[in-house]
């Protein structure tokens, strides 16, 4: 990532859009306290201090919009320069996944594909290390928990665990 | 002789065989996380929140705290060997650290370390006995307009340290507050920004927050590069220091300690703050300078010294005023609320067993650190073999299973996945967590206290300057604000400011 490279106004300027996302968020935090009631000073209601952290975010993301217009900043390109950047999305789709599965599936069937995934997609590593760990670590870890911790973990629909 | 009494009685609990048990599993996984890169004592400790609820509050807090310094000693290890820091408190370990074991005097390095650490470490726990019930007998005092302006200034410190613009580090503690608000109103029951969802109920909660923002955030940022480690193979021998090596650590140590501590008590620092600062200070110190870099012995010492006994201050604030310094103080404020108790004032004198149970454990955890970091040393060594692509799969099903096991709930998960995306875009446009998860704690207590103090003020804003301590912490604090608006003092920041989520 190179934050060296300028770039003024023009609209891939990550800077500029860190700090609309900034004053988007402020804007809707105004809306949420005044949507609230303020109260009044004596007697501060329940929107009183999200009103007030909403200008301020307002006012710093606005420094840095005007920062990102008059300094410049790095484009998103050079922020994700040299980065193998399908990785982390590949991460985030077994994740989310998983997730999805965690409950209907029960954690033994969801965990034991996800770690399998994740072993053998982002920086594979060879089959016969990848299922016995695949496999070893969440049947232990829920070993643990269910025995030791007494902690249970969702059993899905085919009650596994 | 009150203070010896109330040392007698904490080890009395400290000893108890469960107890000793919980403080070596503490210290266990504070160096294992701390020799790990790509994992540290914020995961950990929200990873392990969970279970503390299965013992009582003094196991529990005993292993959190056991899991802060544990990391502080393990994380020099990676530095010295690697030259990847095993924790953010490291960094600066690694500059002269892996030097010397490039050097072929690894074992010196790594001895001195945990010599200096475990020094540091046993002079802030004194001054932890003697300070913090002195400081909470003040602290009584304390009314609302108080207690927020001191969260003011942790904040503004915080923001101050952190890397890269200062804007970004507000915006990220106003997002930090407006996350911890939402939920029902603690004054008025009404609820806030919950979408008509019944999972945000009681707000969100902080263990997705923190294990999203550090840890998915982290693995997602490492796949996307292969990491490359240097470590240095020769076997390690003579891990005690020489004579030359003592008498040039001596000062770095010493000076490391108390600057360390100092910096630790203050909100907002810790020990990250006060490695950096120790390194400055020596380089500043020294006859020879132009050694630092190259393996100068007094550039590992005292760092170390100084992130141990940061970590020993920052229990200070925590344990006094019921205010967590940084994000690690902040998720152990998590375990006590867990417990049902709030560190506080009075908490010296309600739990007496407690508090100092957890100090005497504190001294029994440093003594097994030093024998975890410098006999078994070549165990960590062969730890750090263990590849990254095995390791993050592990790292992500720890975090899935600490998160479930907070709530019991899959929600949890799902807003853990959110912020690990949300954190991993923050890092890549060099927007740093720690202050949204600082002011994320502190958001509901910061509004219960500016509220309370408008309402006993009758809505006078002049209560916040009229009394004393709060007038002095808001001046501080707007010194700061404005400081970086100078172009000398912006240099200065930049030198100081510091990547609290490396």
């Amino acid at each position: 990532m190179s934050d060296q490279t300028n770039v003024k106004l023009r609209l891939d300027n990550s800077e500029l859009w860190g700090g609309l996302i900034g004053l988007a968020l402020g804007l809707f935090v105004i809306w949420s306290g005044l949507k609230l009631k303020l109260g009044t000073i004596n007697d501060p209601g329940s929107g009183y201090v999200l009103f007030y952290t909403g200008i301020l975010m307002c006012l710093f993301a606005a420094s840095i919009i005007i920062a990102a217009v008059t300094e410049g900043g790095p484009s998103f390109a050079s922020r994700w320069e040299n980065a193998r950047w399908g990785k982390p999305v590949l991460v985030i789709v077994c994740l989310t996944a998983f997730a999805l599965a965690l409950e209907p599936l029960g954690f033994l069937l969801s965990a034991i594909p996800l770690m399998l995934l994740l072993l053998r997609l982002i920086d594979p590593v060879r089959w016969t290390v990848a299922i016995p760990i695949s496999i070893l670590a969440p049947t232990g870890m829920w070993w643990v928990l269910k025995h030791l911790l007494a902690i249970q973990l969702p059993n899905g629909m085919f009650e596994i665990g | 002789m009150d203070t010896l009494a109330n040392v007698v009685h904490g080890l009395g609990v400290a000893l108890l065989p469960v107890n000793l048990l919980y403080c070596f599993i503490g210290v266990f996984i504070g160096t294992l996380v701390g020799v790990l890169p790509g994992i540290g004592p914020i995961s950990a400790m929200s990873l392990l929140l969970p279970v503390t609820l299965s013992g009582t509050p003094e196991s529990g807090i005993i292993m959190m705290a056991g899991i802060y310094y544990g990391s502080m000693y393990g994380g020099s290890t990676t530095s010295i060997l690697v030259n990847i820091p095993g924790e953010a408190a490291s960094v600066v370990t690694c500059i002269d650290g892996h030097q010397m074991a490039k050097q072929g005097r690894a074992g010196p390095a790594l001895g001195i370390a945990a010599f200096g650490s475990f020094i540091a470490g046993t002079f802030s726990l004194v001054a932890l006995m003697l300070v913090a019930p002195s400081l909470a007998s003040i602290a009584i005092a304390f009314g609302p307009a108080e207690y927020f302006s001191l969260m003011v200034l942790g904040l503004v410190v915080l923001t101050f340290l952190t890397q890269g613009s200062m804007a970004k580090a507000l915006l990220m503690a106003c997002i930090g507050v407006v996350l911890g608000l939402v939920g029902l109103d603690s004054i008025t029951a009404q609820p806030r920004l919950t979408f008509g969802r019944i999972e945000l109920i009681d707000g969100i909660g902080l263990v997705p927050v923190v294990m999203g923002l550090f840890g998915v955030a982290e693995v997602l940022l490492n796949t996307e590069q292969a990491i490359k480690r240097d470590i240095i193979n020769t076997r390690i021998t003579q891990l005690l220091p020489n004579r030359e090596d003592w008498k040039a650590s001596a000062g770095p140590v010493s000076r490391g300690t108390l600057l360390g501590f100092f910096l630790g008590i203050l909100p907002g620092g810790g020990a990250v703050v006060a490695s950096f600062a120790s390194y400055a200070l020596e380089k500043r110190l020294s006859k020879h300078p132009e050694r630092f870099g190259h393996g100068a012995i007094e550039g590992v010492a005292g760092p170390e010294a100084a992130n141990n006994s940061a970590a020993g201050g920052a229990f200070i604030p925590l344990m006094t005023l019921g205010i967590p310094p940084n994000v690690v103080m902040a998720l152990l404020l998590g375990a006590f609320v867990i417990h049902g108790l709030q560190p506080g004032p009075l908490m010296i004198s309600q739990n007496p067993g407690l508090f100092w149970g957890i100090v005497a454990s504190m001294y029994i955890g440093n003594l097994m650190l030093l024998v975890l970091n410098l006999p078994m040393i070549g165990m960590w060594v062969q730890l750090l073999r263990l590849p990254y692509n095995v390791l993050f799969p592990l790292i992500i099903l720890f975090t899935i299973i600490g998160v479930y096991c907070s709530s019991n709930n899959v929600f949890d998960v799902y807003v853990m996945i959110a912020f690990g995306v949300i954190g991993y875009f923050m890092r890549k446009l060099g927007y740093e967590p720690a202050p949204l998860v600082l002011a994320f704690v502190l958001g509901p207590m910061l509004e219960n206290n500016l509220r309370k103090s408008l309402i006993l003020s009758q809505g006078n804003l002049m209560t916040f300057v009229e009394r004393p301590i709060s007038a002095v912490c808001l001046a501080f604090a707007a010194m700061l604000l404005i400081g970086p608006l100078l172009p000398a003092l912006r240099k200065k920041r930049e030198l100081v400011a510091l990547d609290e989520g490396a």
